[in-house]
């Protein structure tokens, strides 16, 4: 059942796509504790899958 | 995504949902199910031998199936978390055979098959859905027959199969044969923008036209003898920074053929199993049979399977496409109807992402709102240091980038290479050094080995040097001994044709990458004070959303305006698509708010100037000087102003967009125009945009906005006609809206830009437009009354001159100011300290520029949120004994970081300003004594790059 360990309020992320995981940045930079969410089982979403994005060609990972 | 992995504020579930949410804003408690993952991520290395060793291979989803994967597994190489897991739906061990082969093998024995499931309870001030889409599934419109004839793909297929580290390796063979393709065909708005029994969505999905031509282009790179890729469209969507530029551009490749025409049936040879593709072309009217080799579907976005469920939890609404139903009160797209409850990325409807970036932000400054007084205490890392006495231990680290560089360079032979020059005392190589398992085995072997310079020979610094660097400074290494070397943009990529010469220019890099590492010199980051406090220029809808944003998270916020009231162009319009609001209510509900708050507005005011730098910004305005930490720039645009083109000027009734939305404005009900109701009127599109002798971009923000003015006019009994080149509807309901105009009879149609419309009339009044119909090739003439012309957006002529002056922000070649990156940091710039906001970035609409709005408020919270900001160490500093102060590094410093001042010793020398200095270095090179040193780019460091590459070998 529920962990024990004791954890800060924060903001709820849901989604760990490119979305979820810029909300949880900027949000953490800005020193508030975010939990992310995810339900597969790892980040990145979809834009993890793309091979590279246009114009820069850069890598999507 | 590797950041959101490491980051120490933000926890992480994966393979978790959300069950459960109660309570309000400011106060939830949610209730999260982590599902056992049956490895243990403390013990777990990511070293892979468990799937090595499992018998159990499925079809891999991250593939798109295409592709096996084991029933242990980890989803692909970069994961974040890196720890394998078991798909117990296909696992083995459950059967009767109780296989335990991972376990078995596991010499961490990382695994526990009886690992069970955990519900996590958090406290949580506010939540943000980031839920994003599902891909449509192509299967669905039988007519096009994917899934039955092997060589056609879906977009998401073609990714994987282009991808280095996909199915193929990179390879692009089509699926019947393994052959080569020579002909592509792309479909556009397979499951968008359908009408007629095999539907789909009504909505554009919005990525699908710039994500087919981006695939032509890497096509083009994967098969250089490409005969011919033709790209099947409706109207070509490219309405992003630079999306237009690209386009363009995309059509000096002599194989791409853009065919205006929605198939109507895709057939498959029997035989050779090519493709045959039956269309009308929509600019001759000629129907076509087209042989290929294998067609890709251009699948849309559907709303995510998951939305009914995850509404229920958090109590939200959704849309008739079953997307979530966004709050339109605040003209935001990412407010919900319940408080406390955000939305960005494609949870709400479709966005590219650019903008799903830009609604993370700004999701973030909303949610901000809500915990912003319980903000964490930060302990700084007390990393020991490691002992760097003694001479120079480099290891060389080299990434395969799956094919992307070991496709072309001989890794082997550079690895060898690598173990020959001086100072190296370890190098070894690695499928994809980004990943968690790279980087642990980087700062393994720096311990391994007692590394204390390492060097990386991978893809560009740009976007992975922060990664490689932080790793190092992680296990005490300093990251300024850090040195990566580009071997994929400047060898393999670019030499791709030619694998032994970019060998060798590999190596040349390599070895000036290991003599210069060998003189790098540890570096360290000042903290400097900051002023807490922020000043947005510009009071239009995006200036006051982020100082609305930020006064409620508790700063202090300036906003300025330079005309006397605030509003910006909010004041000048009617009603907004897509939920109608108005304009200046929008407005007015803004301004009240504001005059509610702490903030500091200042109206008719002008900047004069800004000094100073990140932290410490003085703003020297008509109306006072004040300091702040941090700079908001939402200065908008400008709408362009017709020159003469199509009448304007000679005719009295040819007028812009604007001015037929101030006669909107003023008539209440009933439309009329100079006392009279007009009978018919003519847009125009596209003008002064897509114009490469005026303006080359897409304005994006003038087919909605014709829809909303032809849908209101045809309502009141005019007659319209628009005459467009691409109907381009971005934004939430855009489509929907333009499919209602159609129904009420409002007529599109299409001109190109080598056959603009004519506008004639007499006597200072226009009469009639004529237009060359292009199915039908016969000039249509239309008999009108006004002609109104959709006038683009222009960088704000004035104000954006200035603050590139007095900011020192570039500007792309359309004139408007350049954000940090395209994609990834729409609303930072390169100066530290100062965001952009709405169209002053490029033209927007209110919607997005509202999002961008409060992403910069979120961006300037993570620096304001603490008193103090690192500087980065990477400057030019001056030995004061050397200078003879004779001024010249003042007078050529673009940033006004040196100044001449007094030494201790009593004699005049030249200072640079730290927190000033970018460390570009044109003061170093010009120095006429040499008194000026840039660190981290020395002249030792430098001529022994020089020398490595011009030493002779045997």
């Amino acid at each position: 059942m529920a962990e024990q360990k004791k954890r800060e309020k924060g903001v709820l992320v849901i989604g760990g796509g490119i979305a979820g995981i810029q909300s949880a940045l900027d949000l953490a930079s800005s020193r508030v504790k975010v939990y992310l969410v995810e339900k597969s089982p790892s980040l990145g979403g979809r834009m993890a899958q793309l091979d590279k994005t246009f114009p820069t060609m850069d890598c999507s990972i | 995504m590797m950041d959101a992995g490491r980051h120490p504020n933000i926890e992480v579930f994966t393979n978790s949902e959300l069950v459960k949410l109660t309570g309000h804003a400011g106060n939830f408690r949610a209730i999260v199910l982590k599902r056992p993952r049956y490895v243990d991520p403390e013990l777990c290395t990511g070293c892979g031998i468990c799937s090595d060793n499992c018998p159990v291979a499925v079809p891999n989803e991250f593939e798109v199936g295409m592709g096996a994967r084991k029933a242990i597994y980890s989803p692909f190489a970069q994961a974040v978390p890196n720890t394998y897991i078991i798909d117990r739906e296909n696992c083995l061990n459950d059967d009767f055979l109780a296989c335990t082969h991972c376990r078995d093998v596991c010499d961490r024995n990382a695994i526990n098959y009886d690992e069970i499931e955990e519900k996590v309870e958090l406290e949580v001030g506010s939540v943000i859905v980031a839920t994003g889409f599902d891909v449509y599934d192509a299967t669905a419109i039988a007519s096009y027959g994917y899934a039955r004839h092997e060589n056609v793909l879906t977009n998401m297929e073609l990714e994987r199969v282009l991808n280095a580290s996909g199915p193929t390796q990179g390879h692009l063979v089509r699926p019947s044969d393994r052959k080569s393709p020579r002909k592509i065909a792309f479909i556009q708005c397979v499951g968008s923008r359908g009408e007629g029994k095999e539907a789909g969505c009504q909505y554009c999905s919005r990525f699908c036209c710039m994500n087919a031509i981006k695939d032509c282009v890497l096509v083009k790179q994967h098969v250089a003898d490409i005969e011919e890729l033709i790209i099947f469209y409706i109207d070509m969507r490219a309405s992003g920074k630079g999306f237009e530029e690209f386009y363009q551009r995309s059509k000096e490749l002599p194989e791409l053929r853009y065919v205006r025409g929605r198939p109507s049936k895709i057939i498959e040879d029997p035989e050779s199993k090519d493709i045959i593709v039956c269309v009308e072309d929509g600019e001759t009217g000629e129907i076509q049979r087209i042989r290929v080799d294998m067609a890709v579907l251009s699948a849309g976005a559907t709303a995510a399977e998951t939305n009914e469920k995850m509404a229920d939890i958090l109590g939200l609404q959704l849309d008739e496409n079953r997307f979530f139903e966004v709050d339109t009160k605040y003209g935001s797209p990412l407010h919900t109807g319940r408080e406390g409850i955000f939305i960005c990325g494609c949870a709400a409807g479709v966005n590219d992402i650019s903008d799903s970036v830009a609604q993370g932000s700004g999701a973030a400054a909303e949610a901000e709102k809500f915990v912003a007084k319980v903000r964490l205490e930060e302990k700084p890392r007390e990393i020991p240091e490691l002992d760097l006495s003694g001479p120079p231990r480099v290891g060389v680290f080299l990434c395969h980038c799956g094919i992307n560089i070991a496709g072309v360079l001989d890794i082997n032979a550079l690895e060898e290479y690598a173990r020959t020059i001086p100072d190296v005392v370890h190098a070894e190589d690695n499928l994809f050094l980004c990943s968690d398992e790279g980087q642990k085995i980087i700062q393994e072997k720096i311990a391994e080995h007692k590394l204390n310079r390492v060097v990386v020979a991978a893809c560009t610094p740009r976007t992975h040097e922060p990664i490689f660097r932080e790793s190092c400074e992680l296990v005490g290494l300093n990251p300024y001994l850090f040195e990566m070397v580009n071997v994929r943009d400047q060898c393999s990529w670019v030499h791709s044709g030619v694998p032994d010469v970019a060998t060798l220019k590999a190596k040349d890099l390599l070895k000036m990458g290991v003599a210069r590492a060998r003189h790098l010199q540890p570096l360290y980051r000042k903290s400097i004070p900051i002023n807490q406090s922020v000043l947005v220029i510009g009071g239009g809808v995006a200036g006051m959303r982020a100082a609305l944003d930020l006064d409620a998270q508790g700063f202090k916020v300036f906003l300025t305006e330079k005309e006397n009231r605030l509003g910006g162009r909010l004041n000048n319009l009617t009603k907004i698509y897509p939920a109608n609001l108005s304009a200046v209510e929008l407005a007015r509900a803004m301004v009240e708010k504001l005059n509610a708050s702490r903030v500091e507005v200042m109206a008719s005011t002008k900047i004069n100037s800004i000094t100073g730098f990140v932290g410490n910004f003085e703003v020297a305005t008509t109306n006072g000087n004040f300091q702040v930490g941090t700079i908001v720039v939402a200065t908008g645009a400008d709408i362009y102003k017709p020159d003469k083109e199509f009448g304007y000027g000679q005719f009295a009734n040819v007028i812009t967009n604007q001015e037929l939305e101030n006669i909107l404005h003023d008539t209440k009900g009933k439309i009329e125009i100079r006392g009279a109701m007009p009978k018919t009127m003519a847009f125009i599109q596209c003008v002064g945009s897509r114009d490469p002798e005026k303006n080359a971009y897409c304005a994006r923000y003038c087919c909605p906005t014709t829809i909303k003015q032809a849908i209101r006019l045809r309502e009141s009994g005019v007659n319209v006609v628009v005459l467009h080149r691409d109907m381009r509807t971005v934004g939430a309901k855009a489509e929907e809206h333009y499919r209602r105009a159609r129904s009420l009879g409002v007529k599109f149609i299409r001109y190109t830009p080598e056959r603009l419309p004519e506008v004639n009339g007499r006597d200072g009044r226009a009469e009639r437009v004529e237009i060359l119909e292009l199915a039908l090739n016969r000039v249509l003439e239309v008999d009108i009354d006004y002609v109104v012309l959709a006038c683009g957006m222009v960088p704000a002529k004035e104000s954006t001159s200035k603050l590139q002056e007095i900011l020192k922000i570039p500007r792309g070649t359309d004139g408007f100011f350049m954000e940090r990156h395209a994609k990834l940091g729409p609303v930072e710039t390169t100066t530290e300290g100062v965001f952009l906001a709405g169209c002053v970035g490029g033209p927007r609409d209110i919607s997005d520029s509202i999002a961008q709005g409060s992403a910069a408020a979120a961006k300037v919270a993570q620096f304001i949120s603490r008193d103090t900001v690192s500087l980065e160490p990477t400057t030019c500093v001056v030995q004061p004994v050397i200078c003879r102060a004779c001024g010249k590094c003042v007078e050529i410093c673009e940033y006004h970081a040196p100044s001449l001042v007094v030494t201790d010793s009593g004699y005049q020398a030249a200072e640079i300003n730290q927190a000033l200095c970018k460390g570009c270095g044109t003061c170093a090179s010009w120095c006429p004594t040499g008194a000026i040193t840039s660190l981290h780019f020395t002249d030792d460091q430098i001529n022994s790059m020089m020398d490595a590459l011009l030493t002779v070998e045997d």
